[in-house]
């Protein structure tokens, strides 16, 4: 071993060039093999409640019989109310009508809680949403006000369907739980029009940070240590219940809150527990692999996918229950479970902290925490960060071919008189280390940086219907700019001294540290974007500057490679996606600009502001060879 | 004089940058100066306006027996212990600040306020380049002298630092520290010492570290009138009296404001040298101090200030020939040992290292350096945001990147010392020079 160390020393061609590409490649590969590993019993865990307070499914729940018969009466009445207004004319969009909105007042009212009402309005992409909140207090008999649990029923469902049983459900909720003396927080019953923005209007506004269209809430409790959001959109009895959990830019609620929730459905009341969509979990490899790549897919992209998503940035732990499929469990058995997950919620001593917030789920009961998880992005962002570091050392001591170096060095003459700056190579006994010019590159490397400001500020504020023209002209723009960029840059600019190879090497070099330094940090906060976004950046590390002897080789080589990089680049790789998903660019588009503009979602400035630049000159890099 | 043109719009450049940012993200300022990593309670600008309300009503801001649950500060929520005064900067300052329009309702005159401060420290720093000292002192001449950045290049470093913009828009009072150390050693340069001992006596005025500068300051001073002064004892007295009496000035002037001499002292140098309050900063204190028993406190105190001071004989002594180095390389010290640094520090001690550019070819460690304080400006605010904001993380994360932060500069900083004694040793040993050293 010690022998072929020093053995490297005397190749610099093996140690500044194949090594650290030899390196790359086994990070990226270790790191997606890594992934694929988790699912083993070796590498996860069986989920448990670490919280003891909770005592999931401890407690007797009572919400059974003569309860449904009011539920019967409330969701008459609004039925009656909402057939009554469709009649009148009020539109499909809207879900609620204004009388049965008033009805939801009154029997909060009636219950004996306190009611407040919220407008707000959102303008995004040039469409507006604007709707009406409902929320009542039940102010704990046995505590100071100083801690509150929140219930909250949307009008519209995650799916855009009408939640009338859920909504009802919160109703007859609110009056049961209304009479029990056992509660130590406040219990705040919500009801908001959709389960887009309503949230996000009453959480931004119960901690005064909302906007100026959305108002301010008249009644306030105390501390929120966790949300529950329901759903039943359907007339038929539910089998299972779907847990949602992602929150907005993929924060998760503790582990432990899933986890009381599984234990009760599964433990106390019998039915069956489903993530991620996952409708037939056979607790296979592919099952659980399939598990977390569906939630790693959520938390990439950031958005908000429920009700739920806008209590995280806040942290308040909530989750959304979704009844699915068909099977013998009622609304009561829907019911009996949310009041367990109060009781049970109603014991905490102190927020949710025991737990995990970083995991990533395969099974309703197994999961791998960030310690497991983490280095597989990490080693992703790390091969960025050793080419880089190779670069830099390969730009020092190593100079690439012995014909170049007297001409680097005129050029290097000639640029210093013009920028003060000069290339001495200090001719040591062992190893010449050159003097490097860094203020192009860097100045280059910032610039583009900062020019993906330029189509983050235009795809949040363009009006939807321009959205797909919009990304078709990028994806043009893509196409050209690099080119053009590489041709100007090895025209000089026309003003300074032309540009040398070892400056290129520094452009990659300077690039690469900073997609990696940004990738390691998002790494800590958004696991899953970071791993995306280094797996689609990952050939920007092997790309080189050809320089091989004949043109027309150099000139076919690089147009291949130049195509296959730009069907990288993010427009396409959205444009594939829609594809492939069957969704329209649009309605992405305006989802991503409603995120930015009401959900706090930064997914997009990672996109335009550290993977386009790092794509682009990794772009004009290749293209460079061409000229 | 004539107008340096590159100068003048290197500096025009910076204000205007500085402008734009301000105009176009108007939150900005108030964001910086919430955070930690450029905000510590000796110089947070809003210590200094809830200090400043309560001048202006004819309280005291240092007499905090009444006040001290006013602070609604959200470090106030995180303090170890309970702190007496609601400020811990100089009183000179309140009267300067009294003079300037509302922040709440007009932020723009005390924001150019503080552009201008930035661009007088880039015209100082611009001074020490054109002097020359970096390379070719009493003592000592640089072998590649060809290879340095001229004053302008230096002071674009400086202003287009983002920890200098940062600190400039957060209204750090920690600027004014910079210039008057800036001043110190600009007059120094050419020889003024009489103007660099005030300079000098404003900073440790100011924030108390500075004091420790005294030595190599005196002795840049000393290298300039060499030729006329013989004796450098006699030469060090008349200048240590200069700068007492310029201290002692100042306190008289602060007590004639305040009123009670020895609150403001308890709350100002008092508070710098105990350091009561535990705010997380990017400094390697607080978390010690958090975490250490409090029958230790005293003692450990008195080895933090020790281990700070003992720098200064050290450095001065080994580098003696080279007295503006010793300083640089004491700001380096400073901004990683001090009780409360801030990125003010590191973009002070940034801001002198360009005038080593030709000891820059002998560095071995600058990009693994900047890549670690790179990861760390990064990685820091990310760390915070998990702690105290999303819940998900807690203490010891952000504390970890303070470590990081703190082994890039001192990697910085070890590996300047070494190219700089190298340099001197090239000169001393014609015949070695090119040929490799190791460092042991």
């Amino acid at each position: 071993m010690p022998a072929a160390i020093r053995n490297l020393r005397n190749k610099p061609d093996v140690l500044f060039v194949r090594l650290p590409n030899v390196l790359s490649l086994l990070c990226i590969v270790v790191g997606v093999v890594w992934l694929l590993l988790l699912p083993l019993n070796e590498y996860s865990r069986n989920t448990y409640i670490s919280e003891n307070a909770l005592l999931p499914g401890q407690v007797h729940a009572y919400f059974t019989g003569s309860e449904q018969n009011i539920f019967r009466g409330y969701k008459k009445e609004l039925e009656v109310l909402l057939n009554e207004g469709r009649e009148e004319g009020v539109s499909q969009d809207v879900a609620v009508t204004p009388a049965a909105h008033n009805k939801v007042h009154s029997i909060l009212q009636a219950a004996g809680l306190k009611v407040a009402t919220q407008k707000y309005e959102y303008t995004s992409a040039g469409i507006t949403h604007h709707g009406e909140n409902i929320y009542g207090i039940i102010h704990a008999p046995r505590g100071d006000a100083t801690e509150a649990i929140v219930l909250v029923a949307a009008w519209k469902t995650a799916d855009d369907e009408l939640n009338l049983k859920g909504v009802t459900l919160a109703l007859t909720l609110s009056r049961y739980f209304k009479r029990w003396s056992l509660w130590s927080k406040d219990i705040i019953f919500l009801f908001t029009p959709d389960s887009k923005s309503g949230t996000q209007a009453w959480i931004d506004a119960y901690h005064d940070l909302q906007p100026a269209s959305v108002q301010p809430l008249p009644l306030k409790s105390g501390a929120l240590q966790g949300a529950l959001v329901i759903e039943f959109p359907f007339e038929h009895n539910f089998r299972s219940l779907h847990v949602v959990y992602d929150g907005v830019n993929g924060q998760l609620p503790n582990l432990d809150l899933i986890n009381t929730a599984v234990a009760i459905a599964g433990g106390q009341m019998g039915m069956g527990t489903n993530l991620q969509e996952m409708w037939e979990h056979d607790d296979s490899y592919q099952a659980r692999l399939k598990t977390i790549l569906r939630g790693m897919t959520k938390q990439g992209l950031g958005y908000a996918t429920g009700a739920h998503s806008s209590f995280m940035p806040y942290h308040i732990d909530a989750i959304t229950l979704q009844p699915k499929g068909e099977g013998w469990e009622d609304e009561m058995a829907l019911g009996r479970t949310i009041e367990s997950l109060c009781r049970s919620l109603n014991n905490l001593l102190e927020h949710l902290h025991q737990s995990f917030f970083f995991y990533l789920l395969m099974q309703t009961n197994r999961f791998v925490s960030i310690g497991t998880y983490l280095p597989s992005a990490m080693l992703i962002a790390g091969n960025f960060t050793i080419m880089a570091i190779a670069l830099w050392m390969r730009t020092g001591y190593y100079s690439d071919s012995k014909t170049n170096a007297p001409a680097e060095k005129s050029e290097s003459e000639k640029s210093s008189d013009t920028k003060g700056q000069s290339m001495t190579e200090e001719k040591t006994k062992g190893t010449p280390v050159a003097e490097r010019l860094m203020a192009m590159p860097l100045t280059l490397v910032s610039g583009l940086h900062l020019l993906g400001l330029v189509p983050l500020w235009m795809f949040n504020t363009l009006s939807h219907q321009y959205f797909t023209t919009a990304t078709y002209v990028f994806v043009v723009v893509d196409v050209v700019l690099p080119l053009l960029l590489a041709a100007l840059l090895s025209s000089g600019l026309g003003l300074s001294a032309p540009i040398v190879p070892q400056q290129y090497l520094l452009i990659k070099s300077f690039t690469l540290l900073l997609l990696g330094l940004s990738l390691s940090t998002l790494a800590t906060l958004n696991f899953s974007l970071s791993f995306m976004i280094g797996l689609l950046c990952a050939p920007l590390s092997f790309i080189v500057r050809l320089q091989s002897p004949s043109a027309p080789v150099r000139f076919a080589v690089s147009t291949i490679g130049l195509l296959l990089l730009n069907l990288l680049s993010p427009p396409i790789v959205l444009l594939g996606v829609c594809w492939y998903t069957g969704v329209s660019v649009e309605s992405v588009m305006t989802q991503a600009a409603f995120g930015w503009d009401v959900w706090g979602m930064w997914t997009q400035v990672v996109v335009w502001c550290v993977w386009w630049p790092a794509w682009l000159i990794g772009c004009v890099v290749l293209g460079s060879s061409m000229f | 004089m004539a107008v340096d043109r590159r100068k003048v719009a290197i500096f025009s450049a910076a204000f205007v940058l500085r402008l734009v940012l301000v105009c176009l993200f108007p939150s900005l300022p108030d964001l910086l100066t919430g955070r930690v990593e450029v905000s510590t309670p000796v110089n947070s600008f809003k210590r200094l306006q809830e200090g400043l309300f309560l001048y202006t009503r004819n309280v005291s801001p240092y007499d905090g027996g009444v006040f001290h649950q006013v602070g609604e500060s959200h470090a106030m929520q995180l303090r170890g212990f309970s702190i007496n005064s609601i400020v811990q900067q100089a009183p000179l300052l309140l009267p300067l600040f009294a003079l300037l329009p509302d922040v709440k309702s007009n932020p723009l005159p005390s924001a150019i306020f503080y552009f201008i401060v930035d661009l007088v420290n880039a015209h100082a720093l611009a001074n020490i380049s054109a002097s020359g000292q970096s390379v070719q002192s009493r003592l000592h001449s640089a072998i590649r002298k060809h290879i340095r950045w001229d004053g302008g290049s230096v002071a674009a470093w400086f202003l287009f630092n983002p920890f200098t913009i940062a600190t400039c828009l957060a209204r750090s009072t920690s600027v004014f520290t910079t210039t008057a150390i800036l001043f110190a050693v600009s007059n120094a340069v050419s020889g003024n010492s009489i103007n660099a001992m005030l300079a000098l006596g404003l900073a440790s005025y100011l924030s108390l570290y500075p004091a420790l500068l005294f030595v190599p300051v005196v002795l840049l001073c000393y290298d300039q009138r060499a030729p006329k002064l013989p004796k450098i004892a006699a030469f060090i007295i008349q200048n240590a009296s200069i700068l007492l009496g310029s201290v002692a000035g100042l306190l008289g002037l602060s007590y004639l404001i305040t009123g009670n001499f020895w609150e403001f002292m308890s709350a100002t140098y008092g508070f710098h040298l105990l350091v009561p309050d535990l705010t997380p900063n990017v400094g390697l204190w607080w978390y010690f101090f958090i975490e250490m028993f409090d029958s230790f406190r005293e003692f450990f105190l008195g080895v933090f200030w020790l281990h700070l001071a003992s720098y200064v004989g050290g450095l001065t002594a080994r580098l003696h020939r080279q007295p503006l180095f010793v300083i640089t390389s004491l700001l380096g010290v400073f901004a990683l040992f001090k009780p409360y640094p801030s990125i003010s520090d590191a973009s002070l001690y940034f801001a002198f290292l360009p005038l080593y550019r030709h000891t820059f070819p002998f560095m071995r460690y600058t990009f693994f350096a900047i890549a670690a304080i790179l990861y760390a400006s990064l990685l820091g605010p990310a760390f915070y945001h998990l702690w105290i904001y999303a819940g998900s993380g807690n203490a010891n994360f952000f504390y970890a990147i303070t470590l990081v932060w703190s082994l890039g500069l001192s990697i910085l900083l070890a590996d300047s010392i070494f190219a700089v004694l190298r340099d001197e040793w090239e000169q001393d040993h014609p015949e070695a020079r090119g040929s490799e050293v190791k460092q042991v």
